[in-house]
């Protein structure tokens, strides 16, 4: 019963700092060169201690894993290599027992080609499953719908010589899309969520959402049908499943996004996709100008609603919310070498695409962990893990975890051979340069430094909470806001520059008060009526808790 | 009975066991209720939501009658009303509420029950839960903040009577609901040490009047928290307490908390107290200290242990435990050891640190964290006798207090549970303690001062310790 574990609270998303985890990847609990949910069990005290709130799981399901489990072939069952239901549900319970929540991916928009479902479809044309996919016999229509993986499919449509007639698919061409004008599908999806929260998981990732119906004369995406049909999800998980959470992912500019919140009565949270490269080209330009703008772009949400931010995920980087100029200025600058660019991103994670760079991962999570949403790290960054950009797709993101300089690093008892992918073992970013024991014992690491960070956000729920304020200031290489919430203000100040800077900043409606930096608990001169002049060090931030007067220090 | 929500707030918030005194509460209901006793004055256990202004929510439990007007709490200044809890037990009765059941039961072998109870009195020191005496012989503890899932007070004494370990009162009984707002226990009934004293006042007593007899006491209580950690480590075969090899990081993990709490109090450390003076300024050589202490191999097993284990949880027994003390593998070298002149050592209150999380509370952790908790005791309680002694505490005491403590213990310990050799239990054992003294010295300059020397003196030995060890 999960909800023994946590207070009644309807809102916990939104002061919530997320971790996204590839099962595969985290920790092999049986030797078979493989993660899976007994390892996942076994590494819980680490991420409790890191002082993350909810876990999000890739997909779990059963698949033929020729998409990273995003082909569903069974959604009422684990895949064999990561364990069995039970051992799900016995991960959910220890993950409530430390305090943490667990979300799962889930892809409502298609499965994969060997889901029983497509193959009594594709084989019985008049049979209970015909209409349950999108069939036609041309592979005319719906032209505006745009091909998403670029690089591999030439067309939505994919002929089936079984049934003679084309069917549609926004991903792969393994990857059917279900039809959602069917009754019985909506139904069907409605069932597999109820299966899962009755385990007790708290939400689900809601992968490729914009995509679930097609119409003619439409691009397909966020079509009002998928508005509507979202409603109802969520009325059902309401109705049933108090504090659950509906994520929904969904590429797209703020405007369309916003959509997918509602009245409030749709998802609880969407991804902020728009933002997350704008921060990797602000800090590369040293200009804060592209973070102002696009937070600026961002409509207001409903208040019971959530952005979701990242700096990188299991994905590529993606760069489908720019102009054609940024997009070319990314690959400048981060995607020197052309193995680096997969569709329209590019494949690498944090460190890297920071050339390692300290002062460059504290000033990025300082941004992010800023910002009006909640933060949402993925598995191996918060070390500063590498990436092996020769492996295809997007593996070369999702490599093992780095646990340790033992063999495997720590992550498997397998042979070296037999497991799933070799960890790293470049010099740079290689196991033994890069591991969790390492960092937990040095307090200066990374790893120790995102600890005492994650811990100090989750101190003051203004940063989930809060409103959001700009302050831009004469230097534009200071991104500077204000966060407040209740009697709560933050002043958040971030030197975008590889140099140090001076920045003046316009505080009047601050007067009297006393900004006090929030790691050291140091007193800053009080506030006056003139501009409040900062120093900042190259890539250099500063969090302010702005007091009263008389209660500093 | 409808219940007046106002007066029901008013009422539950001013109970010296609400816990959630700062918090403005918005809403107060009673979720469900049970009858144990339809006869007049009719008795009815309750459960009684509380919920916050944040739209978080505790869940309460109260003794109503309808006799009474106004009180909520039919336990709250007269016991007698807790007979029917007992014989409730004793009958093993299963009760049907609204929403769920609540079911009596009665220890196996227990013969505590087997007669009528007769004078009952209220425990006037307890702070979160209600106690209540029966005829000096059994004692009920009711839980008043519920939490959900067994007790583990519950759960250890239950694992330690059908272990036979004897140096702890047996449990006669309990009493738990389950069912749609929670499931948790709500009471247990357990023997009553009538001739216990206390084992802080008695060692405050006799630091000063009786130090050697003491000391002989302590090599008794080492070799019961042995045998007490050697049972709780003996079933592989329970889940809930086979003992388990810790994960690699815990250790690491371990480390990086205790010393970023380190780091923490020292930023928050007032200048120029002379009280500081042996640890002004150190913090990075305290720091060091503790990375090396941790560069131990293996950290020995994990087992569910006591939880909060120090002298003001235990109590000296004239009688001793009910079983001679002699059937106790250890008792035949002890000839110097009280327990064989008559008495013994019983070990009380299995619940854990009541701040932490029920969940918390039940996780296995190393057997050598009980061992720190006693030994920073001794700490204090040499100082307490010295600030408040009639006559002189020996010198060298808190250092041989330690040493036969260790002694016994060592000697009545499963080995297999600790790291191997004394050199990695000495460490082990130090980086526990420094977590304590370093939790003491927050916790001293926040709210008494007069005490900080006592964790100041203990990190600075273990920094001289440390040093010599290294």
């Amino acid at each position: 019963m999960s909800e023994q574990w946590f207070e009644r609270d309807p809102l916990w998303f939104k002061r919530a700092v997320f971790y996204e985890i590839h099962i595969r990847g985290f920790f092999d609990g049986n030797d078979d060169g493989s993660g899976d949910f007994r390892g996942l069990i076994d590494k819980l005290d680490y991420l409790e201690w890191l002082g993350v709130d909810c876990l999000w799981l890739l997909p779990m399901y059963e698949s033929p894993l020729r998409d990273g489990g995003y082909d569903i072939s069974n959604f009422f069952a684990i895949h064999p290599d990561y364990g069995t239901v039970e051992d799900f549900r016995e991960f959910v319970e220890q993950a409530h027992q430390r305090g943490m929540r667990v979300i799962a991916d889930l892809v409502m928009n298609h499965t994969s080609s060997d889901h029983p479902w497509f193959q009594e479809s594709r084989a019985e044309p008049d049979g209970e499953r015909a209409d349950w996919y999108v069939w036609s016999d041309t592979d005319e229509r719906y032209p505006d719908a745009r091909i998403i993986f670029l690089d591999t499919e030439p067309s939505n449509w994919t002929f089936d010589q079984l049934r003679s007639q084309y069917y549609w698919h926004r991903f792969f061409n393994h990857q059917p899309d279900l039809n959602f004008d069917s009754p019985e599908v909506q139904e069907a999806m409605l069932e597999v969520l109820r299966f899962w929260l009755d385990l007790g998981i708290d939400g689900f990732r809601l992968d490729a959402v914009p995509y679930l119906f097609e119409r003619d004369g439409t691009n397909g995406e966020n079509l009002p049908e998928t508005h509507t049909y979202l409603k109802r999800v969520r009325a059902e998980v309401d109705a049933r499943y108090p504090d659950r959470l509906l994520l929904a992912e969904a590429n797209q500019w703020p405007d369309d996004v916003v959509q997918y919140f509602g009245a409030g009565d749709e998802c609880h949270m969407a991804f902020h996709f728009p933002v997350m490269p704008r921060m990797f080209m602000a800090l590369r330009r040293e200009d804060a100008a592209p973070i102002y703008e696009i937070l600026e772009r961002t409509p207001a949400i409903p208040d019971n609603c959530q952005w979701g931010l990242f700096l990188r995920n299991h994905d590529e980087l993606t760069l489908e919310m720019v102009t054609d100029d940024e997009r070319d200025y990314m690959y400048e600058e981060y995607a020197k070498d052309p193995r680096m660019k997969l569709n329209l991103g590019i494949r690498r994670r944090l460190a890297p695409l920071l050339d390692g760079g300290r002062d460059e991962a504290e000033l990025l999570h300082a941004i992010l962990f800023s910002l009006p949403g909640s933060p949402v790290l993925y598995y191996g960054d918060e070390i500063g893990m590498g990436d092996n950009v020769y492996l295809g797709d997007r593996d070369g993101v999702r490599t093992p975890m780095h646990w340790s300089g033992d063999r495997n690093a720590g992550f498997s008892r397998a042979d070296w051979a037999q497991l799933y992918l070799q960890p790293l073992m470049d010099p740079v970013y290689g196991f033994q340069a890069v591991n969790v024991e390492a960092q937990l014992r040095t307090p200066t690491s990374l790893l120790r430094w995102l600890q005492r960070f994650i811990a100090l956000r989750k101190e003051h729920p203004v940063f989930g909470l809060g409103s959001y304020e700009p302050l831009p200031a004469e230097n534009t290489r200071i991104f500077a806001h204000i966060r407040t919430w209740e009697e709560d203000i933050v002043l958040c100040v971030h030197n975008l520059s590889r140099a140090a800077q001076a920045v003046q900043l316009d505080l009047a409606a601050y007067a009297g008060m006393v900004p006090v930096e929030m790691l050291g608990q140091t007193a800053f001169p009080p506030i006056g009526e003139l501009p409040y002049l900062l120093t900042l060090a190259p890539r250099g931030f500063f969090w302010f808790q702005l007091r009263q007067g008389d209660q500093q220090g | 009975m409808t219940v007046d929500q106002n007066a029901l707030i008013e009422y539950v918030t001013r109970q010296r066991w609400y816990g959630a005194k700062s918090r403005p509460v918005t809403h107060s209901e009673v979720l469900d209720r049970v009858t144990i006793r339809h006869a007049d004055p009719t008795l009815t256990l309750a459960l009684v939501e509380v919920r916050y202004e944040t739209g978080a929510h505790d869940i309460y439990q109260l003794v109503f009658s309808d006799g009474t007007a106004g009180a909520f709490d039919e336990l709250a200044d007269d016991a007698s009303p807790a007979r029917e809890l007992v014989s409730a037990l004793r009958a093993g009765l299963t009760l049907q509420g609204k929403l769920g059941v609540l079911e009596f039961r009665p220890a196996e072998d227990s013969t505590a029950l087997s007669r009528d109870l007769g004078a009952a009195r209220l425990v006037s020191s307890e702070q979160s839960n209600t106690s209540i005496v029966f005829d000096e012989t059994v004692i009920l503890k009711l839980f008043r903040r519920l939490e959900a899932g067994i007790n583990p007070e519950l759960e250890l004494l239950r694992f330690l009577g059908e272990h036979d370990f004897r140096n702890t009162p047996p449990l006669v009984g309990w009493y738990s609901y389950s069912g749609g707002p929670l499931t948790a226990t709500l009471g247990l009934l357990q023997e009553y040490v009538a001739d216990g004293i206390d084992g802080w006042k008695l060692a405050l007593d006799e630091i000063t009047s009786a130090p050697e007899r003491f000391l002989d006491r302590l090599e008794r209580l080492g070799e019961v928290t042995g045998e007490m950690h050697s049972v709780l480590g003996s079933d592989p075969a329970d889940s809930a307490f086979a003992p388990e090899e810790p994960s690699v990081e815990s250790l690491g993990l371990l480390t990086a908390t205790v010393d970023e709490e380190i780091a923490r109090v020292f930023l928050s450390l007032p200048e120029d107290d002379e009280r500081l003076a042996p640890i002004a300024g150190r913090s990075e050589e305290v720091r060091e200290q503790l990375r090396l202490l941790t560069y131990a191999g293996s950290s020995g097993r994990v087992i569910r242990t006591h939880g909060d284990y120090h002298l003001g949880q235990t109590l000296w027994s004239r009688s001793g435990p009910e079983a001679p003390a002699a059937t106790a593998p250890t008792a035949g070298r002890g000839a110097g050891t009280p327990a064989a002149s008559g008495g013994d050592w019983v070990v009380l209150d299995f619940e854990g640190e009541p701040a932490r999380t029920l969940a918390e509370r039940r996780r296995k952790r190393s057997p050598l964290r009980d061992v720190a908790g006693m030994l920073r005791s001794f700490a204090y309680v040499a100082t307490a006798a010295h600030l408040a002694a009639d006559g002189d505490v020996p010198e060298d005491w808190e250092e041989r207090a330690r040493a036969r403590f260790l002694d016994g213990y060592l000697e009545a310990v499963d080995p297999a549970l600790l790291p191997p050799g004394e050199a990695a239990i000495e460490r082990l054992l130090a980086v526990f303690e420094l977590e304590k003294a370093v939790y003491e010295l927050r916790y001293e300059l926040d709210n008494r001062p007069d005490w900080v020397q006592i964790p100041v003196a203990g990190i600075d030995r273990l920094m001289q310790q440390a040093a010599e060890a290294l």
